[in-house]
């Protein structure tokens, strides 16, 4: 067995068995690349993730942040491992050399970001900020802006943040207070308050650069009104030095159940009159602007649950092969039999399969999301380009909730593995499970994903993407649908996509006959049912890929017997591995899948107990 | 200033090793491959001595066509250039063949200084420094946990039982580095692109014209032997145990 974060085989395989990103290494764009490359450079990350990150796990949670005197401190053991991280290049490997990066396949980067995510997301907060503020300057800021604020932020040498919410705008946007006001020279005197700003304050750098949303005094109230302003803690001059501190003052910080390492601060900017922003991009643009860094941080986001799950998962194999407890139900009647790993019992053995094929399916699905975006940059057509940019903004709130939300369970399961001991913070899953769960709130409540998907996904592009994504699914089923080992999981997904499609044709008819709520309301479970049937359809397509492997192994080694093909499988890992994925497409399709019908069903039937009920029925 | 480490590729420390059945060697098929942890000290001391002092890294190697991965490593932490010395007629080699190969290669070299592992963990041999020293007629500083570089000279710390010598010698001179002598670095995301346009010097033994038969020769590989079960002593009374723990440790495992 690897390490403890991530199954770096299953990383390996979707890269180059499932997506084969070596045909974007052939492209203008990826040209740089082998596969070699790709492998060293996931090795390196490796190294870094489990020596030098991971160890800050623990020790990072208990410090946690602190603020006093108006100062917030991080913990201490961030600053060394934050050093290395940035002189390493890991803060944008997917940037283009002109700005410092690498220009890594995105799929690549994602498998990167997984092993840092899994070490230590509080630790990532600092880096995954910086790299998002950086890159709005890197796309919507002209010149001057890039070179004194953008390329300290690549470095890591300051670090960033993203200044949405204030106390009465969180997923109201547009109800935000902050206010910016014309100055002769052609910046903006910002006044406002935001909170919840993740790294928000802190001690890593000696600069922080806050892109921030603020009404320029006159625009027009709600989200239309509304314009993005960069804003530095510290005002940097023009020749880079840094000069006065800019009226940013840290009012607090939260006290969390989760990421503690991670400051999210109350910032209040202008209480003295004296903080100047200067205008990214054009005036009320802002919200369209920071919908790139919202984007970027949802999947950023849906990372988070693959990791923090994969992490979990990992932990809770490694305890069920070594924990003795209990003898084998099937020596119950045998008084001298002896106690065995629990990884032997039934309950537990489950356990673990449902993780392990949850956290295959939502890593793939990431995954996916990645190599859309290197797809779409090497695609030779508008239509080809539109299509796999249309996937992206499909799946993008499933991977952000879907993922964060079975990311929660799968802690979850991995605690019941370890049973008391899990609930104890000697042990790592407690802490995983604390630090997954705010990846199910921030970015867009999973509640507002769903809304996301079925308001404004769905019908995108005329139901276009929809339609790819119902094509890639069906051609898959009819792949497999007579292979005598996959083809009773490819039924059961071809009759959870029929049924998923035909809920959609039911939210269009409810909608078209003025019933707007039905939607609305089933928009969390549509969206967990959408989620089980693409996760269905990327295991079962890599099962299809596993399979081929495994028989042409067999072939090769002239094993004809399920017992001589078990044996190849208890010592190659390679065998292992393809067995293993196999069996998670078979189990989830079973497990998962095969529900998505009856839920259909459910939605259909339109019963909306809970709006037609009275407030004080709730509970009187 | 010509700095050369020497590396080889040895399997990952947490590898599971499977002798083969035919006891002729390991099963190397799922093995993950990695730099020898000791010659890793050697390149980190290699490259801090140029980043110091100027110059060029420049890394050695003996083996079949994957360690160019563990070169290629190397060139990506910030050396310049590679030899790598593959060829088939090696795959038998002994310490005393590969220290004549490396000897060889960096004979056609300049070279002030030349850093090896102490020992390399796959065979645990730990000759081949000590070898290469002898064949390039060098003075040879072993185990190496400090170094200073003062022009023409070095001045070494290396640990001896209950104290540590001081060793100075003229340069050039052979280095094999013991674990404390420094941290090495990780690649860096640059430093592995960067590391794609390094030349490589790909020779086989002809071409470096070196003997490749071996003095020593392995007869069978066997793997270690079971541990046997641990014994647990039973009873109520502390001092009963104590008195029996003390018999057994006498008798049976004679270790007082």
């Amino acid at each position: 067995m690897g390490n403890l974060l991530v199954n770096t085989r299953d990383q390996q395989f979707l890269l180059f068995e499932q997506f084969g990103i070596e045909k974007v290494f052939d492209s203008e764009a990826y040209g740089g690349f082998s596969k070699d490359d790709v492998l060293m450079i996931l090795s390196e990350a490796e190294k870094m993730a489990v020596n030098d990150v991971f160890p800050t796990l623990k020790e990072g949670d208990e410090e946690g942040c602190h603020f006093k005197d108006g100062k917030v401190t991080v913990p201490k053991c961030f600053r060394e491992p934050f050093k290395k991280y940035s002189e390493a290049g890991w803060i944008n490997p997917m940037d283009s050399p002109d700005v410092g990066g690498q220009g890594l396949p995105h799929t690549a980067g994602y498998a990167v970001s997984e092993l840092f995510c899994a070490a230590n997301y509080a630790f990532m907060m600092y880096p995954g900020l910086t790299h998002g503020a950086a890159n709005l300057i890197n796309v919507y800021g002209n010149e001057q802006q890039k070179k004194k604020y953008m390329e300290k932020c690549f470095s890591g040498e300051w670090t960033g943040t993203m200044c949405l919410t204030e106390p009465g705008a969180g997923s109201d946007v547009g109800a935000l207070k902050t206010t910016a006001k014309r100055l002769p020279d052609g910046k903006f005197l910002i006044t406002g308050t935001k909170c919840f700003i993740s790294a928000g304050d802190h001690d890593l750098t000696p600069n922080i650069i806050h892109p921030v949303l603020a009404r320029i005094e006159g625009d027009p109230a709600g989200t239309k009104g509304i314009s993005i302003f960069i804003v530095p803690k510290i005002r940097v001059n023009d020749d880079g030095s840094l000069g006065e501190p800019n009226d940013v003052k840290c009012g607090g910080i939260e006290h969390k159940m989760g990421i503690k390492a991670s400051a999210t601060a109350t910032l209040n900017f202008g209480e003295d009159g004296k903080c100047i922003g200067e205008l990214l991009g054009e005036e009320r643009a802002g919200i369209k602007i920071m919908f790139q860094m919202m984007n970027e941080a949802r999947l950023g986001v849906g990372m988070q649950g693959v990791a923090l799950g994969s992490a979990a998962f990992q932990h809770a194999v490694a305890y069920a092969k070594e924990r003795i407890q209990g003898t084998p139900v099937w020596e119950m009647k045998n008084p001298a039999a002896k106690a065995v790993t629990i990884i032997n019992h039934p309950d537990v053995r489950k356990k673990l399969m449902w993780m392990k094929a949850h956290v295959e399916g939502i890593r793939a699905l990431a995954y996916f999301g990645a190599y859309c975006m290197d797809m779409s940059k090497i695609s030779k057509t508008e239509v080809e380009k539109g299509n796999w940019e249309g996937y992206l903004e499909l799946l993008t709130p499933i991977i952000k909730s879907y993922s964060t939300d079975k990311g929660l369970l799968i802690c979850s399961l991995a605690m019941d593995v370890y049973g008391g001991y899990g609930y104890c913070s000697e042990y790592p899953v407690e802490q995983l499970m604390r630090d997954e769960k705010i990846a199910c709130i921030y970015e867009g409540t999973n509640g507002i994903q769903a809304l996301d998907f079925v308001g404004r996904k769905l019908g995108q592009r005329k139901g276009a993407n929809v339609m790819n994504m119902a094509g890639l699914v069906q051609q898959t089923v009819a792949k497999y649908k007579n292979n005598p080992e996959l083809g009773k999981a490819a039924a059961t997904l071809e009759e959870a996509a029929n049924a998923c499609f035909e809920v959609a044709m039911f939210f269009a008819a409810a909608g078209k006959g003025g019933d707007f709520i039905a939607p609305i309301y089933n928009a969390g479970k549509y969206l967990d049912m959408f989620g089980d049937m693409v996760l269905g359809y990327l295991l079962l397509d890599a099962a299809g890929i596993a399979q081929a492997k495994l028989n042409a192994m067999y072939e090769e080694k002239g094993l004809t017997t399920i017992g001589k093909q078990k044996g190849l499988q208890r010592e190659n890992q390679d065998a292992a591995y393809y067995a293993g994925k196999i069996a998670s497409a078979k189990f989830f399709m079973n497990e998962a899948v095969s529900t998505v019908k009856a839920r259909a069903e459910a939605v259909k039937a339109n019963d909306k107990s809970a709006m037609e009920l009275v407030d004080l029925a709730f509970t009187v | 200033m010509n700095i050369i480490a020497c590396v080889k590729q040895v399997p990952d420390t947490e590898a599971q090793i499977k002798v083969k059945a035919d006891g002729s060697g390991i099963e190397e098929g799922q093995i993950k491959w990695v730099m020898n942890p000791y010659d890793e000290f050697g390149v980190e001391e290699a490259l801090k001595l140029k980043e110091k002092n100027g110059g060029d890294v420049t890394i050695v190697c003996v083996g079949p066509a994957r360690a160019m991965e563990t070169i290629r490593t190397a060139l990506a932490m910030g050396a310049d250039k590679g030899v790598h010395i593959c060829d088939p007629a090696f795959d038998n080699a002994d310490a005393f063949v590969v220290a004549n190969a490396l000897a060889a290669a960096i004979k056609a070299l300049p070279h002030d200084i030349i850093f090896c592992g102490q020992r390399a963990i796959d065979d645990d041999s730990g000759q081949v420094g000590a070898m290469l020293a002898e064949a390039l007629n060098l003075p040879q500083l072993t185990l190496v946990t400090k170094l200073e570089f003062a022009g023409s000279s070095v001045k070494v710390i290396r640990p001896i039982e209950g104290a540590q010598l001081s060793i100075e010698t003229a340069l050039p001179a052979v280095v094999t580095c013991q674990k404390g002598l420094n941290e090495p670095r990780y690649a860096s995301l640059p430093g592995i692109m960067k590391a794609k346009k390094k030349p490589v010097d790909v020779k086989n033994a002809a071409a470096i014209g070196v003997a490749t038969d071996a003095k020593a020769r392995v007869a069978k590989t066997v793997p270690p032997p079971a541990r046997p079960p641990g014994k647990i002593i039973c009873g109520d009374e502390p001092a009963q145990k104590a008195a029996e723990l003390g018999k057994l440790l006498r008798e049976e495992a004679k270790a007082i």
